[in-house]
């Protein structure tokens, strides 16, 4: 039989749809499961499961709605607009919206990687991740293909193009109108948000020699205090390493990396670090205005993704000139790609031109530096910086007149004028306080009736901080590789290590840095792997211990308990994902190719995997953590994470939400709310540590591992919020569930909640939910049972 | 001394006005054509002695040791207090009816007629708060206000547009005096 390309079902295998596409050498299309290329509602009935147990919660940011000329349409209290829409389809919408707008974004950086590094390597060129069968999790679960090498993605990038191009036409007025739906389609932007960002961090790595699973990649330094002022700098912005690549190699070639500091801003800066170790990384966005208004940086580079759109207008009041590399942001600057180097730094050193769109990667890697020796020397001299000097400080905080605008502009509620108070009388003590908790907004520059340029008298008090602020980060590893994945995979599925916990995002964090290196430093205590990439990956690295240790210098990076990893930039965190997909495929041999939903219910069930976003500020986070949580994986964000408007919270008193299946005969077993919820927020760290261990609890856990996670919840529920979780008994099976050293008090309490035991042979005769099984296999699909009940 | 004279630092009364600046603390918070009433502390008060299942809740806000007398006063009268966010590291060892809830589970539940309570006794007819982070709680009762049909007030130092009514934003020594108005309002 010749095989066309279309599609066809096998007879009897009801579900199964097998497509075929571009077939040959350059892509196997081996689909084993019934979804390959899902369309937007392939996968609706695996959506509605998620769904129906864990509702969506909408807390809008604005009651009205204005997407079309009918508008502004109120729609408080869930009335329609004059299109048919309630403000709960709306939010629904806007979550959408939101998705789709984050898988966009890694989508497009991903096409734009694929373009260049085709062109340069070619189609075939191998792809390489480090040692692993499972090389592209995601695209193997998704698409159903296994692709080998570089130009296998053009297919999977162009199936992203079409289906976000579809999902987009869906956002307009007098299309969609359940919300249901809506988040059908949002989850399947999420997931589209993790393919993208696969491929865009699987070519990387391949083909620009990225650490590949390196769980001993070097360490690279950290902080606002590590570059050298006295020499040129040059401060690459953004997130695609296409640019910085052309720039390090040139200084690599001409040996410049003594003569000119050279270091990133958010994620770029990993990439930066992953393709040359010698690159620093400055931190994330929220130092991109406090480290450009220091006046340290002589040329700016910008590329995509995270970029403050002031950056050209803060960086020409200093004299620093702005170089666009990508399409994306211009800025409004003339593209000068045609032209030659030298003129082009003529006109930027003569300030004829404050900057340049400069798309040739070559003429980038050429001119950056040369650049950077020209105006280093000019800017040196002038001491440009836009920090006040110490007269300037001493008038700007005397003029305070505490009337607290600044603070009802910012963002965080930070109380400057305390600080203004306190630095008059020469204590700075609190604006280094403030300089953590501050996201470097510039809100508040804009409210002050007094004048004062607040943003900047905070960093000019927080010198001091700002000099030590010196940290290491182990470069971005990549993929966690298949024999990492053997040897902790059963402990993860059977719950003897307490979970994974995904440290991702950005940094607008609720109460400062700080906050992440903290619960951090709690969990890994405690055994957890702690996984981390983006801005989180960086900010875990700004703090020491006592003996002056950062996190990565005083925990391993391999992925077993207890360890610390770095995936990488933004797009590597496909991987941190792609993670519990291996732990499905290689630990309990499930298919992957086409497969989306039993590999979704398999980690839902069993993988205690829970992704913390505590600064998640971006739709970037917010797609992310959609396709996280199609993936049955949770995801918890910080307060700032309200204004997403839309989570998905189980009703644990509800107990038919709870009914899972038996996939041995598919009886229906009632069982413990886990994961309790798949998107939810917190209000402070000290409540999140306690919601993160109970966030790991999985029906799957055998007893040992749920005695260990229930150790870890009830203890840090005891330590910080000072009282024994008042639901700790739903997650009893037996007595061998309770954590050891406390079992018999447990017990008591178990009996005064009229539980009955028996104290002789120290046992649990009735009380609990469900026995526990070690043969139970809990899935949420029908068709995954062997033999359906009627 | 009575707290109210702790506050004043002598046995006066002085008379607040807790409607005055009622604009959205966060300058951008505006929501739409719908936003609380301000009121003065006797409005609550009398609301909360009225009501028959109140809920208070409370969040991290509550650290400030002024702030927390005034939790475990109104506590003190019975009222059944959800303790969100850290706060209920504060409120373990007073002898109130306060529970830990998440504030996010907590709004989604309060939508939920099918929601059994804290206790388990059913759900509220009012809902009043104070002591939370400013942007977590506008955002979390927009919940409330457009989903459920419960009354929400804010006895809060922020003017806060998502509740039925607010108090204006307030300075500190104002707002702790009209916490003890609204206490003074309820059975002792
Ligand atoms: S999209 Fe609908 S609700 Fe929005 S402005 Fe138009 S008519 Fe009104
Ligand atoms: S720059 Fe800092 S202090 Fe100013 S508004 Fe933003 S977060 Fe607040
Ligand atoms: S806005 Fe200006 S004058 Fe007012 S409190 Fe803030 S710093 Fe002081």
């Amino acid at each position: 039989m010749t095989l066309k390309k279309g599609s066809f079902v096998i007879e009897e295998l009801e579900n199964v749809q097998i497509n075929i596409g571009k077939i040959g050498a350059k892509e196997e299309q081996i689909a084993e499961g019934p979804t390959p290329r899902p369309e937007i509602i392939g996968l609706r009935n695996w959506d509605y499961r998620i769904l129906d147990r864990y509702n969506p919660v909408y807390t809008p940011t604005g009651d009205t709605c204005d997407y079309c000329t009918y508008g502004k349409c109120d729609l408080t209290g869930n009335k329609e607009g004059a299109c048919g829409i309630d403000l709960e389809g709306q939010s629904a919408r806007q979550a959408l919206m939101t998705s789709i707008m984050g898988a966009a974004c890694h989508s497009a950086h991903g096409r734009h990687l694929l373009n260049y590094l085709i062109k340069k390597y070619g189609e075939d060129f191998k792809i390489d991740v480090g040692p692993s069968n499972l090389q592209a999790p995601l695209t193997e679960t998704i698409m159903g293909i296994q692709p080998k090498t570089i130009g296998d993605f053009i297919p999977v990038l162009e199936y992203v193009e079409e289906q976000l191009t579809q999902l987009i036409a869906i956002t307009n007025t007098g299309q969609e109108g359940s919300s249901r739906d809506f988040e059908s389609k949002a989850l399947h932007a999420g997931m589209l948000d993790l393919l993208g960002m696969e491929v865009a961090d699987i070519i990387q790595i391949s083909c620009l020699g990225f650490p590949k699973s390196d769980e001993k990649a070097p360490m690279a330094e950290i902080g606002m205090g590590i570059l050298d002022p006295k020499k040129p700098v040059v401060i690459c912005v953004g997130h695609n390493i296409a640019a910085p690549a052309y720039i390090l190699d040139n200084m690599d070639k001409n040996g410049l990396f003594d003569k000119i500091e050279i270091a990133g801003l958010c994620c770029t800066a990993h990439d930066m670090t992953r393709y040359n170790k010698t690159a620093k990384i400055i931190g994330s966005m929220s130092k991109e205005l406090k480290y450009i208004r220091s006046g340290i940086p002589d040329v700016l580079v910008t590329d995509e993704q995270c970029v403050r759109a002031d950056i050209l207008k803060e960086a020409q009041k200093l004299h620093i000139p702005v170089i666009a590399t990508n399409e994306k942001i211009t800025y409004g600057l003339p593209d000068r790609s045609n032209d030659s180097v030298d003129e082009i730094i003529d006109d930027l050193v003569s300030q004829k031109q404050s900057g340049a769109v400069l798309l040739d990667f070559e003429k980038i890697g050429e001119l950056v530096p040369k650049l950077a020796m020209k105006m280093g020397a000019i800017r040196k001299a002038k001491g440009l910086t836009a920090l006040p000097n110490d007269n300037e400080f001493k008038k700007l905080v005397a003029k305070c007149t505490k009337c607290l605008q600044c603070t009802k502009d910012c963002p965080q509620g930070l109380p400057i004028s305390d600080a203004m108070t306190a630095a008059v009388n020469g204590d700075f003590s609190l604006f280094e306080t403030l300089h953590d908790k501050c996201v470097g907004c510039g809100r508040c520059d804009y409210s002050c009736p007094a004048g004062i340029p607040i943003l900047n008298v905070i960093e000019k008090a927080s010198q001091r901080v700002i000099r030590e602020e010196k940290g290491k980060m182990r470069i971005g590893r990549g993929q966690i590789g298949d024999p990492e994945i053997r040897e902790e995979g059963r402990n993860l599925v059977l719950g003897t290590t307490p979970g994974v916990l995904a440290f991702v995002g950005c940094g607008n964090y609720p109460d400062g840095t700080k906050d992440v290196y903290d619960i951090v430093e709690e969990m890994i205590q405690r055994s957890y792997i702690i996984i981390s990439s983006g801005c989180a990956a960086m900010d875990i690295g700004m703090f020491k211990d006592k003996e002056g240790k950062t996190l990565y210098e005083r925990y391993p990076g391999r992925f077993v308990k207890g360890n610390l990893l770095n995936t990488g930039s933004c797009v590597s965190n496909a991987h941190i994902a792609a993670t519990t997909i291996k732990v499905a495929s290689i630990f309990a041999g499930r298919k992957t190719k086409g497969n989306w939903e039993e590999i979704a219910d398999y980690v839902m069930n069993r993988v205690g995997a829970v992704g913390i976003a505590w600064g998640a500020y971006s739709q970037k986070a917010f797609a992310i953590g959609t396709g996280c949580n199609r993936l049955g994986i949770p995801v918890v964000v910080g307060p700032h994470g309200t204004k997403y408007r839309r989570a998905f919270i189980g009703k644990p008193y509800k107990k038919d939400d709870w009914n899972v299946l038996d996939g041995r005969d598919g009886s229906v077993v009632n069982v413990e709310p886990a994961p309790e919820h798949l998107m939810i927020t917190a209000e402070t760290k000290d409540e999140v540590m306690p919601l993160l261990a109970k966030l790991c609890f999985r029906p799957s856990d055998n007893s040992l591992g749920r005695a260990i996670k229930l150790t870890h919840y009830i203890e840090l529920s005891e330590k910080y919020l000072k009282k024994l979780p008042d639901d700790w008994h739903i997650y009893v099976r037996n007595e061998a569930d309770l954590p050891v050293a406390k079992r018999e008090p447990l017990m008591k309490l178990l009996e005064e909640k009229g539980w009955k035991i028996d104290w002789e042979k120290k046992k649990i005769i009735e009380g609990p939910l469900r026995k526990v099984d070690v043969s139970f296999q809990p899935t949420n699909v029908p068709r995954l049972c062997k033999e359906v009940k009627k | 001394m009575t707290p109210k004279a702790q506050v004043m630092g002598q046995n006066e009364e002085k008379v607040i006005d807790t409607t005055r600046q009622a604009v959205p603390f966060n300058t951008g918070n505006i929501p739409g054509p719908k936003m609380a009433r301000a009121v003065m502390p006797a409005v609550p008060g009398k609301m909360l002695a009225k009501a028959k299942r109140p809920l208070l809740i409370v969040g991290s806000e509550i650290d400030d040791p002024d702030v927390l007398a005034r939790v475990v006063m109104l506590g003190k009268t019975g009222i059944q207090i959800a303790s969100v966010g850290d706060s209920y590291k504060y409120l373990g060892d007073k002898g109130l009816d306060a529970h830990y809830m998440n504030m996010h589970a907590l709004m989604s539940y309060i939508c939920d007629p099918q929601w059994p309570g804290l206790d388990g006794k059913g759900g509220y007819d009012l809902v009043v708060f104070f002591g939370i982070t400013y942007y977590y709680a506008s955002q979390a009762i927009s919940a409330l206000k457009n989903f459920s049909k419960i009354k929400v007030i804010s006895i809060d130092k922020y003017y806060h547009p998502n509740a039925d009514m607010s108090f204006g934003n307030l300075k500190k020594d104002v707002f702790i005096e009209a916490l003890d108005e609204v206490i003074e309002q309820l059975p002792k």
